[in-house]
């Protein structure tokens, strides 16, 4: 008992590589607000804080979060419905929270508390998961994502859903499941469209797949975000030398396009370097899963490290084109306290989890 | 048994785990690919893609060359104005800005206006704008002394296009004119940049409108440079990145004459006609003149609205190039060619004689052509009918040719074509032929057209411009060469040849004598010039009738009414015998050829040969 007290939960391989990459994140960030020093300062207060999150959060026992799982989702949605009946209107969707002097983006809570809430729900049952579990599962899911979707957040509504089926599937999703409802998808995709997009959420997707369709209107983004990756080449502008950025022809450089302002000022090499490292870090959540304690423990560090992933992917595709424009910033890197703060915290659980092992009876 | 499950758990797991992790690093792989095709396959286009969006380009004008006459004296130049001009995205308050200024340089309140309605939108995207035109010395001096306290502002040179002889060298030089954009110079630049263009005239884009200055454009035009800027995403102006300079146009050297043209315009006074004189050994045109003119320095450099509706309304037409345009009968300056004709058709030679009653009476219809002398002038050979000028002498001759071989001849000297290598605008009159006749006025050609024609009345027109070419002919036995206003070293100009084999040198000689004698003999019909110069000068003297009238007493009715008074035409060619210059002379309702349009001939020929 003693010992445990003693000793400090930490990963080095985890710690280096996510200070490794938010460092070059504020670098980056200085270059993509044309040289906002404050906001970069802001960003730095952030990344500070998100450190001695994660730290504190690495240290207590797994259990604590497994025993709380229910309370945090019903905080969250909570916190969800606040927002939803008090929150400021920005753009058209409420999406903030104000917490004292901060005001926070109360869906990114959810992308903790869904995965976690379902590893506790499913980590005990037999496998293969019985219907009532998943039904009960995806309701939970569905509920969430719905109320995320409302605000209206489609990205962030989608990660939620992502990052609960993900639980489901790794806690043994039968594979027939999994084929029904592919095919009840696709049957149901016309009603998504119809009612369940909103008009600009529409208006993005159709500019995805015919972009040259209106290039000063809805798909000016997405065609400068190429022009500025392209134009980047081998060894990229340099750092504040990007035209595209520093002139603004490229939009939204601070949060989702950063990736754009990263591929025009350092090219293809900086690319690279910048995806080895988010590699890496997946690679070693995926090692941290494998070699956890218990179900439970598995199910939540797959699930959060999946959801991370999903992130970053969701936002890669987008700003190259492969994906239609939703609102994702990536991870670590683009401007934004709410989605800062939930990573560290999500890392934090993934550290404790981790490297918390149970002293087997034997 | 527990623990069993357990592994058959983890198991599960973890490789539903590599599934999702395989997964995952698809989607990396697919995002990579996607970035490489884009910064490695791609590159180029999205470099070019990504200039094209920062990178504006704006045309900077050139100078245009400078036109001079045959001795090198300059006919249009540059002239330098200075305008001042501020650059508002730096100026914080415009009103206190004006204020300030007005000691210095004063402005009126349009001025101030105009300034106030573009200064926002100039500002906006850090472009420059002109504050006051046209400078003065006085305010040049006083805003240099005080230039410290406005830092925004500057004197910048801007060009006008200046001639000092603006009035008689209207016609043949043109004016320049005003353009939105010289696209098709600078494709590479799109339309829309034109309008940011860096004026060097301050009158703005110019073009060639009329005359030399059209002919000639892209030899005076030189080539716009291009300065490049970096522009941004709202299209403000953030820095000049490269300039390249505009080349000034080539200078044009005319066979132009001051001093000749200034003689033209003096002698010709305020009577409406045209002065064209040709230098026989390189056919350059020395005089192009036409009355009245207008002042190109005011067209090519503003004039006002109603200005220029004065001078497009004005009766006498300013605008009418009379000496290329002007449709004349040549009247009896035609008579030589007519004599060539019969000469080399063998219809006469230079002994046959006749009788001249002073009528012609056509044999088919007895119709009756009068000379212009009345009981005529008694027996006449060619040389004669020349001095004399006989009228029956050339019915008869004409009564006996083939019209279409008479056209056809005619048109060998220039006649019914455009004769000119580099004239603006020439007209090609006119040389009549049965068909023609036949189709326009659903009339057979009569033996009487015919007759007509044979004293250069009746259908037959020819502009100053050919008559001075036809006696460029005349004075060159043949040998002449195309006219031309400008020398231009490339221009490879040819010697054209008039030859007949019945006509031959002697022939030529007895020509020039007789031609001579209209002017130097005491019987010549152009003989009252005789005595103005100190040189022998060949010629041909013409009185175009504007009404066909039988009696002499209608004819004094019509002389009261200006506008209805013959044309005086004269040709004329010298120093003789060895002719170096051919001029043609038209005076509209100016009456007797001879007296009212010899003298101006003669003027022009004495400037031009005192040289």
């Amino acid at each position: 008992m003693n010992k445990s007290f003693q000793k400090i939960y930490f990963d080095p391989y985890l710690f280096f590589s996510l200070f490794l990459l938010s460092t070059l994140g504020l670098f980056f960030l200085f270059s993509a607000s044309n040289s906002d020093i404050s906001l970069v300062l802001k960003q730095m207060v952030f990344v500070f804080a998100g450190f001695i999150i994660m730290i504190l959060v690495s240290q207590p026992d797994p259990d604590i979060f497994r025993r709380t799982s229910g309370l945090f989702l019903i905080f969250s949605i909570l916190l969800l419905g606040i927002t939803y009946l008090f929150g400021p209107e920005i753009n058209g969707a409420q999406r903030w929270v104000r917490l004292g002097p901060f005001s926070f983006q109360s869906s990114e809570l959810l992308k903790l508390a869904v995965p976690i809430f379902l590893a506790n729900f499913l980590f005990d049952k037999k496998l293969p998961i019985q219907r009532n579990e998943i039904i009960m599962s995806l309701l939970i899911i569905f509920c969430c994502f719905f109320l995320v979707f409302r605000q209206p957040d489609l990205g962030t509504a989608l990660i939620i859903a992502c990052s609960g089926l993900f639980v489901l599937f790794l806690s043994g999703l039968s594979w027939a499941f999994i084929g029904g409802s592919f095919v009840l998808l696709i049957i149901s995709s016309p009603f998504i469209w119809n009612i369940l997009l909103q008009p600009f959420q529409r208006q993005r997707i159709t500019t995805f797949f015919n972009p040259e369709s209106d290039p000063f209107g809805a798909s000016w983004n997405i065609i400068q975000s190429k022009v500025a990756i392209g134009s980047g080449g081998l060894l990229g502008k340099g750092f504040g030398e990007g035209s595209q950025t520093q002139l603004n022809f490229l939009p939204e450089t601070e949060t989702d396009f950063i990736f754009s302002v990263i591929g025009e000022e350092f090219g293809f090499l900086g690319v690279l370097l910048l995806l080895s490292i988010y590699l890496f870090i997946i690679l070693r959540c995926f090692y941290l899963a494998l070699s956890a304690r218990d179900r439970f423990c598995r199910l939540v560090i797959g699930g959060l490290s999946l959801t991370f992933a999903a992130n970053l992917i969701i936002n890669l595709c987008m700003v190259v084109g492969l994906l239609p424009v939703v609102g994702m910033p990536l991870p670590f890197i683009s401007k934004g306290g709410s989605s800062l703060m939930s990573l560290f915290l999500a890392f934090g659980i993934i550290v404790s989890m981790g490297t918390h092992k149970k002293f087997l009876p034997q | 048994m527990i623990f069993e499950e357990r592994q058959i758990e983890k198991n599960n797991f973890s490789s539903r785990a590599i599934i999702l992790f395989c997964l995952i690093i698809l989607g990396l792989a697919a995002v990579l690919v996607k970035v490489f095709s884009l910064q490695i396959s791609g590159y180029t286009d999205y470099q070019l893609a990504a200039l094209k969006n920062k990178n504006y380009a704006v045309p900077v004008q050139s100078l245009r060359g400078e036109i001079f006459d045959r001795n090198g004296r300059a006919l249009i130049k540059n002239e330098p104005t200075y305008d001042l001009i501020t650059r508002p995205n730096l100026i914080s308050d415009i009103d206190s800005f004006l204020e300030e200024i007005q000691p210095v340089i004063y402005l009126s309140e349009t001025e101030k206006l105009r300034y106030i309605k573009f200064q926002k939108e100039k500002a906006f995207v850090n472009k420059e704008l002109v504050l006051k035109k046209d400078l003065s010395d006085e305010e040049i001096a006083r805003f240099n002394v005080r230039s410290f306290n406005f830092q925004n502002a500057f004197i910048a040179k801007r060009y006008r296009r200046i001639s000092d002889y603006p009035d008689i060298f209207s016609h043949v030089l043109g004016y320049t004119s005003r353009t939105e954009d010289d696209f098709n110079a600078m494709p590479e630049i799109p339309r829309s940049h034109w309008k940011d263009v860096e004026l060097t005239y301050a009158s703005g884009l110019i073009k060639g409108k009329t005359g030399l200055e059209e002919i000639y454009d892209e030899h005076l035009s030189g080539r716009h440079g291009q300065r490049v800027y970096e522009m941004n995403a709202r299209g403000q102006l953030v820095q000049s990145l490269s300039l390249t300079k505009p080349e000034k146009g080539s200078d044009l050297y005319t066979n132009l004459d001051i001093d000749a043209q200034k003689s033209a315009a003096k002698f010709l006074g305020n009577r409406k006609g045209a002065v064209v004189a040709i230098d026989l050994d390189a056919g350059g045109i020395n005089v192009l003149y036409s009355s009245p003119a207008y002042s190109i320095n005011k067209l090519s450099n503003g004039m006002s609205e109603s200005e220029f509706q004065a001078l497009i309304n004005d009766q006498d037409k300013p605008f009418f190039n009379r000496a290329l345009q002007g449709r004349y009968p040549p009247a009896s300056t035609i008579k030589p060619a007519i004599g060539m004709y019969g000469l080399s058709n063998n219809i006469v030679n230079w002994d046959f004689e006749m009788k001249d009653p002073g009528f012609f009476k056509l044999p088919e219809t007895g119709r009756i052509f009068r000379g212009w002398r009345k009981g005529g002038h008694g027996k006449v050979n060619m040389h004669k009918a020349f001095l004399v000028s006989s009228n029956t002498y050339f019915f008869s001759l004409a009564y006996q040719a083939d019209i279409n071989e008479l056209s056809s001849h005619l048109s060998t000297l220039g006649f019914g074509k455009k004769v000119c290598l580099d004239c603006f605008d020439e007209d090609q009159a006119f040389v009549p032929t049965p068909e023609w006749k036949y189709s326009i006025m659903n009339a057979g050609w009569v033996k009487g057209d015919t007759v007509n024609l044979g004293i250069g009345q009746g259908y037959l027109v020819a502009t100053p411009m050919q008559l001075a070419n036809y006696a460029s002919i005349l004075a060159t036995k043949g040998q002449f060469i195309e006219p031309s206003l400008v020398a231009l070293g490339n221009q490879k100009k040819s010697i054209n040849t008039w030859q007949d084999e019945s006509f031959d040198d002697a022939d030529w000689n007895k020509m020039h004598q007789a031609l001579l004698g209209v002017i130097e003999s005491d019987y010549g019909t152009a003989r009252s010039i005789r005595d103005l110069k100190d040189f022998q000068v060949a010629g041909k003297s013409g009185t175009a009738e504007l009404v066909s009238l039988d009696s002499k007493e209608a004819y004094q009715e019509v002389r009261v009414s200006e506008l209805l008074r013959d044309h005086s035409i004269i040709i004329a060619f010298g120093p003789m015998p060895n002719p170096r210059y051919a001029v043609s002379v038209v005076i509209e309702n100016g009456e007797s050829g001879g007296a009212v349009a010899g003298p101006v001939a003669i003027e022009v020929l004495k400037s031009l040969i005192d040289e």
